[in-house]
């Protein structure tokens, strides 16, 4: 499942000159798709139009949909590169029963978010692109029940447009998707 | 040829249409004053104390770091006191100008609650989250500097959660996750990876 962060009235981050991060968010998210599709894998963007969506229901969409992988697409400073992120629960709650508590969901998926962090961090080192890896807590990753990463582009140094160059960004779409299709050979997990 | 007497009329009409815009304008000018006086009023008056000097986690922005750094504070004997006020020197450093990590002005702690003793609920004002920049790298930096900040000055504290003007809020600025609380522990390890 791609998640293209923002949409709508939440414009997330501003970088001037019209250049916002739902819209760089959602090209990225359709560069993934079809990078994913060449390779064979199946994917669904969250959103595919410039929409508003609550967090928790794009936690929700996922769980229902049984997903392999979430992975949320986000663009911000300051900094170079590309950053991803597993998830990290502060406070996690123990399972009532059957149950998974909503903030702490993806405790249970935990070891194979981080493991996923590091293949797509992996993949996009090979691009010759500045890569770091963070654990956070980030909505709404800790609710989502299977693997789940957040990547988020970082423009190179004050040049703002870099964020929305076809190339660069089309190199971090084919090396995501390169990490997505080693992770589904080892796992068998549907994206 | 119009009458003098409406010609004098017309005129005073003129004049009493002039004289209330300006009266308007300047009333206009006396409130936008007033409004920018108290957004940079602190939102809890300043405290007596002792100063102390103490060591405050800093985000630096164009690094992409956290470092310690000294700062003098006048810190009361009250726990929840010395709590806001070591948490305001943060934020301090941030509405300086150049800044490291800019804040929006504004940006302050309203209150601080304890539940039991080891549990805090920091109460921002409105400006510090609706003003904050948005960005994963930006936000968490923020909650890591003042949580880590928090921890280092007054011990016992566990698990830490932010209100902004007195309700909960679902992201900082769009990202950090603000409905948790933050075990001070798992923080620790975060800011360490910024270090």
């Amino acid at each position: 499942m791609i998640d293209p962060s923002h949409g709508g009235y939440d414009t997330g981050a501003d970088f001037g000159g019209k250049l916002l991060e739902k819209d760089i968010t959602l090209k990225l998210a359709r560069e993934l798709r079809k990078e994913l599709d060449d390779r064979g894998i199946a994917s669904r963007l969250l959103r595919d139009s410039d929409v508003d969506l609550a967090l928790d229901r794009r936690a929700e969409i996922t769980n229902e949909q049984r997903a392999g992988l979430y992975i949320a697409l986000h663009a911000g400073r300051p900094g170079r590169g590309v950053r991803v992120y597993a998830p990290m629960l502060s406070d996690a709650q123990p399972p009532a029963g059957r149950f998974l508590p909503w903030e702490s969901a993806q405790a249970p998926a935990l070891d194979r978010s981080k493991f996923a962090a590091q293949a797509i961090a992996a993949e996009l080192r090979k691009k010759d692109l500045a890569v770091s890896m963070l654990g956070v807590p980030l909505r709404p990753l800790n609710s989502i029940v299977t693997s789940a990463v957040a990547v988020e582009l970082a423009p190179e140094g004050a040049d703002l447009q870099s964020l929305d160059n076809p190339r660069r960004n089309s190199s971090v779409a084919s090396a995501i998707a390169s990490a997505i299709a080693q992770l589904r050979g080892q796992t068998g997990a549907r994206p | 040829m119009i009458p003098r007497h409406f010609q004098i009329t017309i005129g005073l009409v003129l004049l009493a249409i002039l004289l209330s815009g300006l009266v308007v304008l300047r009333l206009n000018r006396r409130e936008e004053a007033m409004t920018l006086r108290a957004e940079a009023a602190p939102a809890a008056p300043q405290v007596a104390g002792k100063q102390e000097r103490i060591q405050v986690l800093i985000a630096y922005d164009d690094d992409q770091a956290l470092r310690w750094r000294p700062a003098d504070v006048f810190l009361p004997a009250d726990r929840g006191l010395r709590v806001r006020e070591t948490l305001r020197a943060v934020l301090a450093q941030y509405l300086q100008n150049p800044s490291p990590h800019p804040l929006a002005k504004g940006a302050d702690i309203r209150d601080v609650y304890f539940i039991g003793n080891d549990t805090l609920l920091i109460d921002t004002t409105a400006q510090f989250a609706d003003g904050h920049p948005s960005g994963i790298l930006l936000e968490e930096m923020t909650l890591a500097s003042l949580i880590e900040t928090l921890t280092a000055n007054v011990p016992g504290v566990n698990k830490v959660k932010f209100l902004v003007e007195g309700k909960e809020r679902e992201t900082l600025a769009g990202h950090a996750d603000l409905m948790s609380f933050y075990q001070t522990a798992a923080v620790h390890e975060l800011a360490k990876e910024f270090e």
